[in-house]
């Protein structure tokens, strides 16, 4: 596997124009994809966030404002250099239009604000997907020769089918069978909820910035970020004395804006014991359409 | 007891001295409730590294720092009192929801307190009593103010605009609510130090305090050039290594000027009282400015202490609080803990000489001095506090040892915290004695309580 050294991490916003001009260029030229994954991973080091904007993220994710840096909060410092793989002219999937289906993260200590971060990321197992095709993004996050932070995330390019990759039979559809628990809490979410997020993560993907933005890219209204909800979710669930921790998290139905998230947070804890995790589910109060689900357990 | 009026106070300190604190109450025998050991983040002067940091943020890293250095890691504290001075309506549970946020058991319970800059010294009263009562084993007593953060209210013409425009049934009466609306309407309140009363801020209070006791420029420098210079030597020595916890990068208070020079305070001028010509002597040197910040005191009973292999570091004795009447110009502003005080003694049988730390909540070094003045005088003990020889005079040497608000800054409620937990420290170092506090307030009020060595 070759590395690319980034001398910092790469502004998102130049990250998706460059992918709409790739997108407007294939269509033009109906370019020829490549049928494998890039062996190739990006690095940024010694990066140090900024302590304001992690303020603002703790603020409107409900984090309290530790020293310590959530972690949705790694996710979004080191998304970019994820992207940046993705929008390499090697990458065979259009990033345009992706759909984030799940991630999995290992976090394995706290993390100073302070500490200065390595991140790597690259992608791995192109597989099929009943809908297209997916792959995994992994990011890395170490400080010296600590692995601190490990995600993976799973991405379907819908309707993008490779010759030679078997497209998956149909997977179980849970639409149906999902009956929903008792709701433990419910999330009001404003028409600026993407907004404020693409503020503090700066993923500024138009579907979710404004409902007119959304239907120029084929969606019904404006929704919220996977991990926008993501970071809420960990924000509630996870014990504030929880320093090492594994979750996870699995998309379903998006969240149009403004909407009502009905969610479910249960402790797998009985009474006195060393804490073991949490499971959560979240769902559309009125179609039942679960929204995600995932767990947080100690690692 | 009734102490409103001088005549009162006169016989409340005259009557009160066979009262001794260790009686029995109407409970049964009491016990003692000790200081165990403190956390607060850095002070930080206003639009510094706490700028965008809420209250809530910063009592929960306060609580959190607390959490880590005793072991408190989800644990179900008998209770936890804090509050704020300055605070938005949506944090009616402000020290629920710190609690919520760190890492103590969810389990524990929580009430909030507002004394104005007394709240953090009258959490500790209240959660001590509650302890010596047997009510609790174990309290975190606590205080934050950010003046960075500041909750700025809408207009009294907007509200009652938008009130009306709410309870409007129809469209037609809705409009006529917001044609009521005027352009002034649209100017923010921001909250002030005014006193609601009088409308002089408390700055310009003092000023009249300061000129009436005839306190001089170069003793109110003098007393804030030693604030500075006791507080760096604590620092220096690594006091408070285990009272400390950075956060957001700060580790020190940044307010802290180690190198200032009498000719350096001397150069500053008068912000309050610049209608008292000679008399206008205090400036941004010799006063508090607007601070941010958050502190936390462990509370518990000498069982609970012990049972955990805690450090039990000084007795919480007794405590008083006073208010003068300052609308009339009976008294200054912040003179009530010159009233508290010799009641406070008088009932545990004690002097001034009694004490070997005295710590006075530096608000401006003209109310500290013009406390030790009117202790110090015969006729103003005589008349106001009802004492037949003066109340006695502090020996400089044994106040404000490791520095205070001048040095440290002063974020209102966390300023009671801040003072109990140096002082308890102080006190177990010393290995025996006794400390006396003094907190100033708003609304003519004051907060003063003894602690003992262990």
């Amino acid at each position: 596997m070759s590395s690319v050294r980034l001398p910092e991490i790469p502004s998102l916003s130049r990250l998706y124009l460059a992918a709409a001009g790739a997108a407007a260029k294939n269509r033009v030229t109906g370019g020829q994809r490549r049928l494998s994954l890039p062996a190739v991973r990006h690095e940024v080091h010694s990066v140090t966030v900024d302590v304001e904007r992690l303020t603002q993220y703790q603020h409107l994710l409900h984090e309290p404002a530790r020293d310590v840096l959530p972690s949705g909060f790694i996710h979004a410092v080191a998304f970019p250099v994820a992207m940046s793989v993705m929008t390499d002219e090697d990458f065979p999937l259009p990033l345009l239009g992706m759909i984030h289906l799940r991630n999995h993260v290992e976090h394995s200590r706290p993390i100073q604000f302070t500490e200065p971060l390595d991140i790597a990321a690259w992608p791995e197992n192109l597989s099929g997907h009943r809908a297209g095709t997916q792959m995994d993004m992994v990011v890395e996050v170490s400080v010296g020769a600590d692995l601190v932070w490990r995600g993976v995330s799973t991405y379907l390019a819908k309707g993008v089918y490779l010759p030679g990759i078997d497209s998956l039979r149909d997977e179980q559809d849970s639409r149906g069978d999902f009956a929903p628990p008792a709701p433990t809490a419910q999330w009001r979410l404003g028409l600026d909820t993407g907004r404020s997020y693409a503020a503090v993560s700066g993923d500024f993907n138009p579907i979710h910035l404004s409902g007119v933005a959304a239907k120029a890219l084929g969606m019904r209204r404006s929704i919220a970020h996977g991990m926008y909800l993501a970071s809420r979710v960990l924000a509630t669930a996870r014990p504030d004395g929880a320093e090492a921790f594994n979750w996870d998290i699995e998309f379903g139905a998006p969240v149009f804006l403004p909407g009502t998230v009905a969610l479910s947070v249960k402790d797998r804890n009985e009474r006195q014991e060393q804490w073991q995790g949490v499971d959560y589910v979240a769902w559309n109060p009125r179609s039942s359409r679960k929204h995600f689900s995932g767990s947080v357990t100690a690692m | 007891m009734d102490n409103s009026s001088g005549n009162n106070i006169q016989q409340t300190a005259a009557t009160s001295g066979q009262q001794n604190p260790a009686d029995t109450g109407a409970s049964g025998v009491r016990r003692k409730a000790v200081v165990i050991g403190g956390n607060r983040i850095p002070f930080a002067r206003t639009g510094g590294a706490y700028a965008r940091s809420s209250n809530q943020d910063m009592l929960t890293a306060a609580l959190d720092g607390l959490v880590a250095r005793f072991g408190l890691q989800d644990e179900r504290i008998g209770e936890v009192a804090a509050g704020a001075v300055l605070k938005h309506s949506r944090d009616f549970n402000l020290t629920r929801e710190s609690v919520l946020g760190s890492a103590l058991s969810a389990e524990t319970p929580a009430y909030d307190v507002q004394q104005a800059c007394a709240t953090g010294l009258e959490t500790v009263v209240g959660l001590a009593n509650k302890i010596k009562l047997g009510q609790i084993e174990s309290g975190i007593a606590g205080g934050v103010d950010t003046a960075s953060d500041a909750p700025i209210a809408v207009s009294e013409g907007l509200r009652e605009v938008l009130l009306s425009v709410s309870r409007a049934k129809s469209l037609k009466e809705k409009l006529t609510a917001v044609s009521k609306l005027r352009p002034k309407d649209l100017a923010p309140d921001a909250p002030s130090t005014g006193e609601p009363r009088t409308g002089l801020s408390m700055g310009e209070h003092q000023a009249l305090t300061t000129a009436h006791w005839e306190i001089s420029r170069e003793a109110q420098d003098e007393l804030a050039l030693a604030s500075h210079r006791n507080l760096a030597a604590a620092y220096g020595r690594g006091f408070f290594d285990d009272l400390v916890t950075p956060y957001r990068g700060l580790s020190k208070d940044s307010n802290m000027r180690p190198d200032t020079t009498m000719e350096k305070l001397a150069k500053l001028s008068p912000v309050f009282g610049k209608n008292l010509g000679q008399g206008a002597t205090m400036t941004a040197g010799n006063s508090t400015p607007l601070t941010d910040g958050a502190s936390t005191v462990l509370l518990g009973s000498e069982d609970y202490a012990r049972s955990r292999n805690l450090p039990i570091l000084a007795d919480v004795v007794d405590a008083e609080a006073g208010a003068v009447d300052f609308v009339h110009g009976k008294e200054g502003l912040l003179m009530a803990p010159v009233y508290a005080a010799p009641r406070l003694l008088a009932r545990n049988g004690l002097t001034l000489e009694d004490f070997d730390f005295f710590e006075i909540h530096e608000a401006f070094a003209g109310t500290v001095l013009s406390t030790l003045a009117a202790w110090e005088d015969a006729g103003f003990c005589r008349t106001r506090l009802g004492l037949d020889k003066p109340f006695g005079k502090v020996d400089r040497s044994k106040l404000n040892v490791n520095g205070s608000s001048l040095a440290a800054g002063h974020p209102f409620a966390a300023t009671g915290g801040r003072i109990v937990a140096t002082l308890a420290k102080m006190l177990h170092e010393k290995g025996s004695g006794r400390g006396l506090i003094s907190v100033c307030a708003a609304g003519g009020q004051g907060v003063v309580a003894i602690l003992e060595a262990r």
